[in-house]
């Protein structure tokens, strides 16, 4: 009796000491980088996972996304899901060995993760490595797909689709406008996110039969871009592809007016262009300047769930979705469906349960044709938009038709703002 | 029982330990920890030949780290070169290029050595963000398949790569050991010490310098060899940076500087530090782990500026004030 007692006992002990539903609760390890200079980035995706999640876990159905305010997974009677966040710093060997801890320490059902294209590399490795899915929501390297991983989905658009809109845009231009540009130039900052768009852009630029005056690298923490906007000028280009983070996206354009560079056009490749410190800080001067998006407010126009999700997400952190918290938020979402329908936990049933995707454009908040994985992994119906500022605000100039405004061309001069 | 018996014992101990422990611990957190204390450890005894013996501080170390890395994995990727053997050319061109870069940075002294090491640092990451053939900025990444033994790339198991490190880092100490027993080692410290008596005795500084870096920076491209193969990606970012530079030479400056032992230490400690935090905090979204971790950093430093080897000898003072430098002492806590 008294083994008994003393067995029971531990029990009871063992028992209190864990939450009572742990038990059931589907649990998903979430990597961002959130100490270092994306940190405030990284903040925003993770109150945006954590927001799809409560969504799901709730009762409120007042949200048209599937599976929100079911009370948890209906395929999983209910079960909770609950996220565990990692930082990752933003390194590579951190973001591997955090992933290792969430699998074997905290033994999650999936992870997602990582914003950085170089720490989803090596987290993603170590989930191969263990046959545990993969969810990457917002890192845009085209090569993270092409390395034949079983374990590894993603759902955003990558960086070469995203060059071939800005193409497609200017074919239309073009066909619907009758605006004919012949001289492009690029400008990009030096690490990996500049040098890969400037290389897509300079292929398919060529390909379409553009003329590329310029092609010029520059580092981003420098602190002039004098010489460098100087070339710019002197090679005369009609649109000027840039890829820049914030500061230096701010201090390209302040030289820009100092020197009276004035393009046609100024495509832009998202990042510091389309951070929310870029519009405050500039003022008017960023009027006009057209970028690259996965996502705007004003889509809400022609998708109302997309306004509904927005009120949500701001009346709870004050900001508006961007396109990163977006593409975090649907994430998770991608993750529910999938461990709703493999009812089930275990790794193998998620796997197959996320080859077998197919959500609707209606069931995201994203302007995509939908979810549908390729045999990569690669999300087959995923597709960027185009948008410019105007009056102070992004609006969205392209696809072209219903609910996208008339693009400003050409960029109208610096004085008189 | 005197120190330098005790010295011994400990160190035969953590030799066990460290042997040991993944055979023991199962778990692939704790094991993946122990695997980046005999990493970190390695590369701060590396810099400690330069750093610590010679008194040259280097804070552009990761240069040689990032060589190693580089040479081995393009090997690997175009010639299908065993890491095993790119691990020794890696060393071998990091050594050379440690030579070509000392031969001018010698001419400094002190700080402005120090200053100009940084700025070497910062131009090596630079020309490799802007260099296709070792993948600019994205890097280069290493396939996971195949796995072995002659590829270096192991799939669950940790215990390769856990006595991969433990076999480096002993090699390195062993290189250490031998330096400070021979002429070299006594030459060394004369030059930290008293740089203008030791040249009027005939020392040719910059030659014995010249050793030292190209000694330390071999060992450094070594670890680095074994970065690559353990996470199979290497970008600028995170084998050529500052901070990986500052690392090395804090676990060195935090165990003890200039003792065989001190780096070794001070890896394990700053580890401990860091996973901990960032496990017990990293989840917050706020910079709590950071913080912590620095903080402790700063306590440390205020308040056992020696280290903790220092903090060891100060606690039990040598039974005999003037005892033997004891070369043969795996801790060189004995050496004055």
């Amino acid at each position: 009796m008294p083994v008994t007692f003393r067995a029971s006992l531990l029990a009871a002990i063992l028992g209190a000491a864990l939450p009572a539903a742990a038990a059931d609760d589907v649990v998903i390890g979430v990597m961002y980088p959130l100490t270092g200079s994306a940190a405030s980035t990284g903040l925003e995706l993770k109150n945006a996972a954590q927001l799809a999640a409560d969504l799901i876990n709730g009762t409120d159905k007042s949200l048209a996304l599937p599976l929100v305010g079911g009370g948890g997974l209906p395929g999983l009677k209910g079960a909770k899901l609950r996220l565990i966040f990692v930082d990752h710093q933003g390194s590579p060997q951190v973001g591997a060995t955090e992933a290792e801890r969430l699998i074997t320490q905290e033994k999650v059902a999936a992870i997602q993760g990582a914003y950085f294209s170089s720490v989803t590399q090596t987290a993603s490795q170590t989930a191969e490595r263990y046959g545990v899915p993969f969810l990457n929501a917002d890192s845009s390297s085209v090569g993270l797909t092409q390395r034949g991983f079983k374990w590894f989905f993603r759902t955003t658009p990558h960086d070469e689709l995203f060059v071939q809109n800005a193409f497609d845009f200017l074919r239309d231009l073009e066909k619907k406008k009758g605006i004919k540009v012949h001289r492009v130039a690029i400008l990009a900052e030096n690490t990996e996110f500049g040098t890969g768009a400037a290389r897509l852009q300079e292929k398919y630029a060529k390909e379409n039969g553009y003329e590329v005056v310029a092609k010029i690298l520059y580092p981003p923490k420098g602190t002039q871009l004098t010489s460098e906007v100087q070339k710019l000028k002197a090679a005369r280009p009609d649109v000027v592809f840039q890829s820049s983070y914030l500061a230096d996206a701010i201090l390209s354009m302040r030289t820009y007016k100092d020197l009276g560079f004035l393009p046609t056009a100024l495509l832009a490749n998202d990042a510091g262009f389309n951070d929310s410190e870029f519009l405050k800080t500039m003022g008017k001067d960023g009027n006009d300047v057209i970028s690259r998006e996965v996502w705007a407010l004003d889509l809400a126009a022609q998708k109302p769930v997309i306004g509904k999700a927005n009120d949500i997400y701001k009346a709870r952190h004050g900001v508006n979705f961007n396109g990163n918290s977006a593409r975090a938020f649907t994430g998770i979402f991608a993750l529910a469906d999938a461990i709703n329908r493999a009812g089930s936990t275990k790794p193998e049933a998620i796997r197959a349960a996320l080859k077998a995707t197919n959500m609707g454009a209606d069931q995201l908040i994203m302007p995509w044709g939908g979810i549908q994985f390729d045999e990569n992994g690669q999300n087959k119906k995923g597709a960027g938009i185009i948008v410019q500022v105007q009056d102070g605000k992004y609006v969205t100039v392209w696809p072209m038709g219903p609910g996208a405004k008339d693009v400003v061309w050409p960029l109208p001069a610096w004085e008189g703002r | 029982m005197s120190r330098a018996v005790l010295g011994r014992t400990i160190a035969l101990a953590a030799l066990g330990l460290a042997a040991l422990f993944p055979l023991v611990v199962t778990s692939a957190t704790w094991q993946n920890t122990a695997i980046l204390m005999l990493m970190v450890a390695q590369m701060g005894v590396a810099w400690n030949i330069l750093g610590g013996y010679a008194g040259q501080v280097s804070l552009g170390h990761a240069a040689f780290f990032g060589t190693g890395a580089y040479v081995s994995t393009l090997l690997a990727l175009r010639f299908g070169l065993t890491p095993w053997a790119g691990m020794f050319a890696g060393a071998g061109v990091a050594a050379a290029l440690s030579l070509v870069i000392g031969w001018p940075c010698f001419r400094l002294k002190g700080h402005y050595f120090a200053m100009a090491t940084i700025a070497v640092g910062e131009i090596v990451q630079a020309v490799v963000n802007g260099w296709d053939l070792l993948g600019g900025a994205v890097g280069l990444s290493l396939p996971l398949h195949p796995t072995g033994f002659w590829p270096m790339v192991f799939n669950r198991s940790k215990l390769p790569y856990h006595y991969i490190a433990l076999g480096l880092l002993l090699f390195t100490l062993l290189v250490n050991w031998l330096v400070t027993r021979s002429h070299v080692g006594y030459y060394l410290r004369a030059i930290k010490d008293e740089p203008d008596a030791a040249r009027s005795l005939g020392v040719s500084l910059t030659r014995y310098k010249l050793y030292a870096i190209a000694l330390s920076s071999g060992l450094a491209a070594m670890g680095g060899t074994l970065y690559a193969q353990k996470e199979l990606l290497i970008d600028p970012g995170s084998t050529l940076s500052t901070g990986l530079s500052i690392k090395m030479s804090l676990v060195a400056i935090m165990g003890g500087v200039g003792t065989l032992t001190g780096p070794v230490i001070g890896a394990v400690l700053l580890t401990a530090i860091e996973e901990a935090s960032r496990m017990g905090f990293g989840g917050t979204g706020r910079g709590t782990d950071m913080v912590v971790y620095g903080l402790l950093i700063v306590l440390i430093a205020v308040y056992q500026p020696s280290g903790v080897l220092g903090w060891i000898k100060q606690r039990f003072p040598a039974s005999a004030p003037a005892a033997p430098p004891a070369p043969a002492s795996p801790v060189e806590g004995a050496a004055p």
